[in-house]
Protein backbone atom coordinates (compact mmCIF):
# COMPACT_ATOMS: atom_id res chain seq x y z
CA UNK A 1 0.00 0.00 0.00
CA UNK A 2 1.54 3.82 -0.99
CA UNK A 3 2.87 4.67 2.51
CA UNK A 4 3.81 8.30 0.77
CA UNK A 5 0.59 11.39 -0.12
CA UNK A 6 2.36 12.62 -3.22
CA UNK A 7 1.80 12.51 -7.10
CA UNK A 8 1.78 13.51 -10.14
CA UNK A 9 -1.45 15.79 -9.37
CA UNK A 10 0.43 17.25 -5.79
CA UNK A 11 3.59 17.53 -7.86
CA UNK A 12 1.87 20.38 -10.31
CA UNK A 13 -0.50 21.55 -7.64
CA UNK A 14 2.91 22.16 -5.65
CA UNK A 15 5.06 23.84 -8.45
CA UNK A 16 1.76 26.05 -9.96
CA UNK A 17 1.12 27.05 -6.31
CA UNK A 18 4.90 28.20 -5.51
CA UNK A 19 5.30 30.19 -8.87
CA UNK A 20 2.14 31.85 -8.54
CA UNK A 21 3.03 32.73 -4.83
CA UNK A 22 6.23 34.27 -5.93
CA UNK A 23 4.98 36.00 -8.41
CA UNK A 24 2.12 37.53 -6.42
CA UNK A 25 4.99 38.49 -3.58
CA UNK A 26 6.93 40.09 -6.37
CA UNK A 27 3.71 41.57 -8.04
CA UNK A 28 2.87 43.07 -4.91
CA UNK A 29 6.28 44.57 -3.79
CA UNK A 30 6.68 46.04 -6.92
CA UNK A 31 2.95 48.33 -6.25
CA UNK A 32 3.42 51.80 -6.29
CA UNK A 33 2.49 53.62 -3.36
CA UNK A 34 -1.08 55.18 -3.48
CA UNK A 35 -2.14 58.71 -1.62
CA UNK A 36 -4.23 57.36 1.13
CA UNK A 37 -2.23 54.23 2.83
CA UNK A 38 1.41 54.74 1.25
CA UNK A 39 3.20 51.51 1.05
CA UNK A 40 0.31 49.63 2.89
CA UNK A 41 -1.56 49.45 -0.56
CA UNK A 42 0.78 46.38 -1.25
CA UNK A 43 -0.73 43.71 0.95
CA UNK A 44 -3.58 43.92 -1.16
CA UNK A 45 -1.93 41.33 -3.28
CA UNK A 46 -2.15 38.72 -0.52
CA UNK A 47 -5.03 39.70 2.12
CA UNK A 48 -8.01 39.32 -0.08
CA UNK A 49 -6.65 36.26 -1.80
CA UNK A 50 -6.06 34.54 1.93
CA UNK A 51 -9.52 35.76 2.66
CA UNK A 52 -10.77 34.35 -0.54
CA UNK A 53 -8.65 30.86 -0.09
CA UNK A 54 -10.54 30.74 3.52
CA UNK A 55 -13.96 31.09 1.62
CA UNK A 56 -13.39 28.65 -0.78
CA UNK A 57 -12.38 25.48 1.91
CA UNK A 58 -15.12 26.55 4.30
CA UNK A 59 -17.66 26.36 0.85
CA UNK A 60 -15.86 22.76 -0.08
CA UNK A 61 -16.30 21.38 3.52
CA UNK A 62 -20.15 22.41 3.08
CA UNK A 63 -20.30 21.26 -0.20
CA UNK A 64 -18.22 17.47 0.68
CA UNK A 65 -21.02 17.31 3.60
CA UNK A 66 -23.53 17.91 1.68
CA UNK A 67 -22.33 14.84 -0.99
CA UNK A 68 -22.28 12.86 2.06
CA UNK A 69 -25.73 13.69 3.40
CA UNK A 70 -27.34 12.72 0.38
CA UNK A 71 -27.76 8.60 -0.23
CA UNK A 72 -26.32 8.42 -3.42
CA UNK A 73 -23.81 9.74 -3.55
CA UNK A 74 -22.29 9.14 0.26
CA UNK A 75 -18.99 8.23 0.40
CA UNK A 76 -16.47 8.15 3.68
CA UNK A 77 -13.86 10.18 1.20
CA UNK A 78 -16.56 12.98 1.20
CA UNK A 79 -16.00 13.07 4.98
CA UNK A 80 -12.96 13.23 5.12
CA UNK A 81 -12.50 16.01 2.06
CA UNK A 82 -14.80 17.99 4.80
CA UNK A 83 -12.74 17.43 7.42
CA UNK A 84 -9.25 18.71 5.60
CA UNK A 85 -10.87 20.99 4.14
CA UNK A 86 -11.61 22.45 7.41
CA UNK A 87 -8.60 22.20 9.02
CA UNK A 88 -6.91 24.35 6.05
CA UNK A 89 -9.74 26.90 6.71
CA UNK A 90 -8.79 27.17 9.85
CA UNK A 91 -4.94 27.95 8.26
CA UNK A 92 -6.65 30.49 6.17
CA UNK A 93 -9.01 32.17 8.33
CA UNK A 94 -6.44 32.80 10.79
CA UNK A 95 -3.89 34.44 7.91
CA UNK A 96 -6.58 36.60 7.35
CA UNK A 97 -7.40 37.99 10.31
CA UNK A 98 -3.73 38.48 11.26
CA UNK A 99 -2.86 39.74 7.89
CA UNK A 100 -5.79 42.26 8.34
CA UNK A 101 -4.27 43.61 11.53
CA UNK A 102 -1.09 43.92 10.42
CA UNK A 103 -2.54 46.17 7.15
CA UNK A 104 -4.81 48.26 10.31
CA UNK A 105 -2.29 49.48 12.90
CA UNK A 106 -0.59 51.71 10.23
CA UNK A 107 -3.33 52.22 8.40
CA UNK A 108 -6.47 52.82 10.70
CA UNK A 109 -4.31 53.32 13.42
CA UNK A 110 -5.98 49.96 15.77
CA UNK A 111 -5.07 46.32 15.35
CA UNK A 112 -8.59 45.73 15.99
CA UNK A 113 -12.20 46.84 15.83
CA UNK A 114 -15.19 44.73 16.16
CA UNK A 115 -17.39 46.11 13.34
CA UNK A 116 -19.72 43.77 10.81
CA UNK A 117 -16.93 42.07 8.59
CA UNK A 118 -13.97 41.96 10.96
CA UNK A 119 -16.68 40.45 13.97
CA UNK A 120 -17.82 38.09 11.23
CA UNK A 121 -14.52 36.48 10.50
CA UNK A 122 -13.48 36.14 13.82
CA UNK A 123 -17.13 33.97 14.10
CA UNK A 124 -15.97 32.18 10.75
CA UNK A 125 -12.92 31.10 12.69
CA UNK A 126 -15.12 29.98 16.53
CA UNK A 127 -17.22 28.35 13.58
CA UNK A 128 -14.64 25.80 11.89
CA UNK A 129 -12.65 25.37 15.56
CA UNK A 130 -15.96 23.82 16.96
CA UNK A 131 -17.08 21.77 13.99
CA UNK A 132 -13.43 20.39 14.05
CA UNK A 133 -14.17 19.69 18.22
CA UNK A 134 -17.64 18.16 16.93
CA UNK A 135 -15.57 15.69 14.84
CA UNK A 136 -13.87 14.39 17.17
CA UNK A 137 -16.41 13.87 19.94
CA UNK A 138 -16.54 9.79 20.46
CA UNK A 139 -19.55 8.12 19.01
CA UNK A 140 -20.26 5.62 15.68
CA UNK A 141 -18.57 7.22 12.74
CA UNK A 142 -21.68 7.46 10.66
CA UNK A 143 -23.05 9.86 13.46
CA UNK A 144 -20.32 11.71 13.77
CA UNK A 145 -20.17 12.08 9.97
CA UNK A 146 -24.13 13.13 9.99
CA UNK A 147 -23.18 15.77 13.05
CA UNK A 148 -20.40 17.13 11.12
CA UNK A 149 -22.63 17.47 8.04
CA UNK A 150 -25.05 19.10 9.41
CA UNK A 151 -22.84 21.76 11.39
CA UNK A 152 -21.28 22.22 8.20
CA UNK A 153 -23.88 23.36 6.06
CA UNK A 154 -24.96 25.28 8.79
CA UNK A 155 -21.70 27.63 9.40
CA UNK A 156 -21.23 28.10 5.81
CA UNK A 157 -24.05 30.68 5.91
CA UNK A 158 -21.23 33.09 7.66
CA UNK A 159 -19.62 33.27 4.07
CA UNK A 160 -21.81 34.98 1.61
CA UNK A 161 -23.27 37.05 5.11
CA UNK A 162 -19.75 37.81 5.48
CA UNK A 163 -19.17 38.60 1.70
CA UNK A 164 -21.62 40.90 1.27
CA UNK A 165 -21.43 42.62 5.25
CA UNK A 166 -19.17 45.67 3.84
CA UNK A 167 -22.39 46.75 1.26
CA UNK A 168 -25.25 45.66 3.23
CA UNK A 169 -23.96 47.31 6.93
CA UNK A 170 -21.55 50.16 7.40
CA UNK A 171 -18.19 49.14 8.40
CA UNK A 172 -14.93 50.38 9.02
CA UNK A 173 -13.45 47.59 6.68
CA UNK A 174 -13.46 48.84 2.78
CA UNK A 175 -16.02 47.68 0.27
CA UNK A 176 -15.63 45.42 -2.85
CA UNK A 177 -13.11 46.79 -4.93
CA UNK A 178 -13.76 44.67 -7.93
CA UNK A 179 -16.96 46.29 -8.24
CA UNK A 180 -14.82 49.24 -8.93
CA UNK A 181 -13.68 47.95 -12.12
CA UNK A 182 -15.81 50.57 -14.11
CA UNK A 183 -14.48 52.73 -17.61
CA UNK A 184 -15.58 56.14 -15.41
CA UNK A 185 -13.33 55.04 -12.29
CA UNK A 186 -9.41 56.55 -13.25
CA UNK A 187 -7.93 53.82 -10.61
CA UNK A 188 -4.49 52.58 -11.11
CA UNK A 189 -5.47 48.99 -12.60
CA UNK A 190 -2.47 47.38 -11.03
CA UNK A 191 -3.50 46.68 -7.79
CA UNK A 192 -6.71 44.56 -9.11
CA UNK A 193 -4.00 42.93 -11.10
CA UNK A 194 -2.25 42.10 -7.72
CA UNK A 195 -5.32 41.23 -5.79
CA UNK A 196 -6.64 38.68 -8.52
CA UNK A 197 -3.11 36.63 -9.12
CA UNK A 198 -3.27 36.57 -5.20
CA UNK A 199 -6.82 34.95 -5.82
CA UNK A 200 -4.99 32.50 -7.86
CA UNK A 201 -1.91 31.25 -6.19
CA UNK A 202 -3.98 31.30 -2.45
CA UNK A 203 -6.64 28.70 -4.09
CA UNK A 204 -3.70 27.06 -5.78
CA UNK A 205 -2.08 26.74 -2.10
CA UNK A 206 -4.96 25.54 -0.85
CA UNK A 207 -6.06 22.67 -3.67
CA UNK A 208 -2.20 21.64 -2.61
CA UNK A 209 -2.42 21.14 1.28
CA UNK A 210 -5.87 19.70 0.71
CA UNK A 211 -5.26 17.20 -1.40
CA UNK A 212 -2.30 16.29 0.92
CA UNK A 213 -4.57 16.27 3.84
CA UNK A 214 -7.24 14.24 2.55
CA UNK A 215 -4.47 11.65 1.66
CA UNK A 216 -3.56 11.44 5.16
CA UNK A 217 -6.71 11.15 6.47
CA UNK A 218 -7.27 8.37 3.87
CA UNK A 219 -4.00 6.94 4.94
CA UNK A 220 -5.23 7.14 8.60
CA UNK A 221 -8.73 5.50 7.78
CA UNK A 222 -6.73 2.45 6.00
CA UNK A 223 -4.56 1.80 8.89
CA UNK A 224 -7.15 1.42 11.06
CA UNK A 225 -8.64 -1.23 8.83
CA UNK A 226 -4.98 -2.98 8.69
CA UNK A 227 -5.47 -2.98 12.55
CA UNK A 228 -8.66 -4.23 12.50
CA UNK A 229 -7.80 -6.90 10.07
CA UNK A 230 -4.67 -8.20 12.49
CA UNK A 231 -6.33 -7.94 15.75
CA UNK A 232 -9.19 -10.41 13.86
CA UNK A 233 -6.43 -12.55 12.93
CA UNK A 234 -4.74 -12.65 16.13
CA UNK A 235 -8.12 -13.56 17.88
CA UNK A 236 -8.75 -16.19 15.33
CA UNK A 237 -5.15 -18.01 15.45
CA UNK A 238 -5.69 -18.16 19.41
CA UNK A 239 -9.36 -19.15 19.10
CA UNK A 240 -7.77 -22.36 16.47
CA UNK A 241 -5.09 -22.94 18.88
CA UNK A 242 -7.25 -23.00 22.57
CA UNK B 1 -44.95 1.20 11.81
CA UNK B 2 -40.93 1.30 12.57
CA UNK B 3 -40.12 3.78 9.61
CA UNK B 4 -43.09 5.85 10.15
CA UNK B 5 -42.14 6.72 13.71
CA UNK B 6 -38.79 7.30 12.55
CA UNK B 7 -39.36 9.85 9.94
CA UNK B 8 -42.03 11.23 11.83
CA UNK B 9 -39.13 12.08 14.50
CA UNK B 10 -36.52 13.06 11.99
CA UNK B 11 -39.46 15.65 10.80
CA UNK B 12 -39.70 17.11 14.50
CA UNK B 13 -36.02 17.03 15.14
CA UNK B 14 -35.47 19.08 11.64
CA UNK B 15 -38.44 21.45 12.40
CA UNK B 16 -37.00 22.03 16.46
CA UNK B 17 -33.17 22.57 14.51
CA UNK B 18 -34.94 25.21 11.86
CA UNK B 19 -36.36 27.26 14.68
CA UNK B 20 -33.33 27.29 16.65
CA UNK B 21 -31.50 28.62 14.37
CA UNK B 22 -33.89 30.87 12.84
CA UNK B 23 -34.07 32.12 16.58
CA UNK B 24 -30.40 32.27 17.03
CA UNK B 25 -30.12 33.89 13.60
CA UNK B 26 -32.61 36.43 14.38
CA UNK B 27 -30.43 36.94 17.70
CA UNK B 28 -27.30 37.55 15.79
CA UNK B 29 -28.57 39.92 13.30
CA UNK B 30 -30.26 41.84 15.98
CA UNK B 31 -27.16 41.81 18.17
CA UNK B 32 -25.06 42.97 15.25
CA UNK B 33 -27.12 46.10 15.52
CA UNK B 34 -25.09 48.48 16.56
CA UNK B 35 -21.77 46.76 15.00
CA UNK B 36 -23.81 46.99 11.86
CA UNK B 37 -23.56 50.67 11.66
CA UNK B 38 -20.04 51.40 12.55
CA UNK B 39 -20.27 54.74 12.60
CA UNK B 40 -22.49 58.11 11.78
CA UNK B 41 -22.03 60.56 8.74
CA UNK B 42 -21.82 64.11 9.88
CA UNK B 43 -24.63 65.42 8.79
CA UNK B 44 -26.67 62.42 10.01
CA UNK B 45 -25.40 63.38 13.56
CA UNK B 46 -26.44 66.85 12.77
CA UNK B 47 -30.51 65.62 12.18
CA UNK B 48 -30.23 63.48 14.84
CA UNK B 49 -28.66 65.63 17.21
CA UNK B 50 -31.23 65.86 19.74
CA UNK B 51 -31.87 62.14 19.67
CA UNK B 52 -28.16 61.22 20.03
CA UNK B 53 -27.44 63.50 22.92
CA UNK B 54 -24.48 62.56 25.17
CA UNK B 55 -24.65 59.26 24.49
CA UNK B 56 -21.43 57.33 23.21
CA UNK B 57 -21.14 56.70 19.49
CA UNK B 58 -18.63 57.32 16.12
CA UNK B 59 -18.69 60.08 13.93
CA UNK B 60 -17.26 59.76 10.41
CA UNK B 61 -16.39 62.89 8.38
CA UNK B 62 -13.85 64.49 6.30
CA UNK B 63 -10.80 66.80 7.74
CA UNK B 64 -11.63 69.49 6.61
CA UNK B 65 -8.49 71.26 5.29
CA UNK B 66 -7.07 73.99 7.40
CA UNK B 67 -9.03 73.80 10.27
CA UNK B 68 -6.82 71.52 12.59
CA UNK B 69 -4.98 73.69 15.46
CA UNK B 70 -3.42 72.33 18.75
CA UNK B 71 -5.42 73.50 22.31
CA UNK B 72 -2.45 72.31 24.51
CA UNK B 73 -2.85 68.27 25.12
CA UNK B 74 -5.55 68.43 22.74
CA UNK B 75 -5.75 68.88 19.21
CA UNK B 76 -9.11 70.51 17.52
CA UNK B 77 -10.44 70.10 14.16
CA UNK B 78 -13.59 70.34 11.95
CA UNK B 79 -14.94 67.33 10.33
CA UNK B 80 -17.42 67.39 7.46
CA UNK B 81 -19.63 65.62 4.83
CA UNK B 82 -22.09 66.11 2.78
CA UNK B 83 -22.22 69.89 3.44
CA UNK B 84 -22.53 69.53 7.74
CA UNK B 85 -19.98 69.74 9.83
CA UNK B 86 -18.73 69.28 13.63
CA UNK B 87 -16.56 70.55 15.35
CA UNK B 88 -14.16 68.29 17.21
CA UNK B 89 -12.05 68.41 20.23
CA UNK B 90 -9.97 65.33 20.25
CA UNK B 91 -8.05 64.48 23.43
CA UNK B 92 -5.18 61.38 23.11
CA UNK B 93 -2.99 60.29 20.30
CA UNK B 94 -3.33 60.53 16.65
CA UNK B 95 -2.69 57.72 14.45
CA UNK B 96 0.24 58.81 12.00
CA UNK B 97 -2.01 58.89 9.12
CA UNK B 98 -3.86 61.93 10.22
CA UNK B 99 -4.20 64.79 8.05
CA UNK B 100 -5.55 67.32 6.02
CA UNK B 101 -8.53 66.12 4.04
CA UNK B 102 -8.71 62.45 4.91
CA UNK B 103 -11.83 60.80 6.26
CA UNK B 104 -11.70 59.81 9.62
CA UNK B 105 -13.81 58.11 12.18
CA UNK B 106 -13.81 59.29 15.58
CA UNK B 107 -15.11 57.16 18.55
CA UNK B 108 -16.73 59.75 21.93
CA UNK B 109 -19.64 62.01 22.62
CA UNK B 110 -20.77 65.38 22.61
CA UNK B 111 -20.07 66.93 26.09
CA UNK B 112 -23.77 68.36 26.81
CA UNK B 113 -26.95 68.09 25.32
CA UNK B 114 -26.51 72.36 24.18
CA UNK B 115 -23.05 72.00 23.42
CA UNK B 116 -22.50 71.07 19.93
CA UNK B 117 -18.75 70.26 19.75
CA UNK B 118 -17.79 66.49 19.68
CA UNK B 119 -15.33 65.34 22.19
CA UNK B 120 -13.30 62.50 21.26
CA UNK B 121 -11.24 60.34 22.32
CA UNK B 122 -9.97 57.21 19.54
CA UNK B 123 -9.48 58.68 16.05
CA UNK B 124 -9.47 55.82 13.15
CA UNK B 125 -8.79 56.17 9.76
CA UNK B 126 -11.01 55.65 7.26
CA UNK B 127 -10.41 53.51 3.88
CA UNK B 128 -12.19 53.06 0.87
CA UNK B 129 -11.36 50.45 -1.88
CA UNK B 130 -10.04 52.59 -4.81
CA UNK B 131 -6.48 52.86 -5.35
CA UNK B 132 -5.25 56.08 -6.38
CA UNK B 133 -1.46 56.58 -7.00
CA UNK B 134 -1.52 60.54 -8.23
CA UNK B 135 -2.10 63.92 -6.51
CA UNK B 136 -4.18 64.70 -8.89
CA UNK B 137 -6.66 61.94 -8.07
CA UNK B 138 -6.83 63.14 -4.48
CA UNK B 139 -9.73 65.28 -4.72
CA UNK B 140 -11.68 63.19 -6.53
CA UNK B 141 -11.46 60.60 -4.26
CA UNK B 142 -13.27 62.70 -1.55
CA UNK B 143 -15.60 64.43 -3.97
CA UNK B 144 -19.00 62.88 -3.80
CA UNK B 145 -18.47 63.32 -0.22
CA UNK B 146 -17.95 67.51 0.19
CA UNK B 147 -19.83 70.07 -0.22
CA UNK B 148 -21.27 71.02 -3.50
CA UNK B 149 -21.58 75.03 -3.43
Amino acid sequence: MKRGTSSALTMTLGIAAFLSLTATVVVGLTLPKTIEQGDYSKLIAIHPGIAWASYVALGVTALASALWLWPRTRSITYDLLAGASAEVAVVFTSLTLITGSIWGRPTWGVWWVWDARLTLSALMLALLLGYLALRRVPAESDVRARRAAVAAMLAVLVVPVNHFAVTWWRTLHQGRSLTQLTPENDLDGSFIFAMVLGFLAMTLVYAWLTVHRLRVARLEESLVDEDLELALEARRREAVLT
Amino acid sequence: MATRTFDRRRLRLGIVIAIVCGAMAFLVLKGLGDATTFYRDADEVVAKRDELGTKRFRLQGIVQPGSVRDAGADVEFVVEYHCATVPVRHEGTRPSLFKDGIPVVLEGAFASRTSNVFESDRILVRHTEEYRTKESQKAEATENERCRT
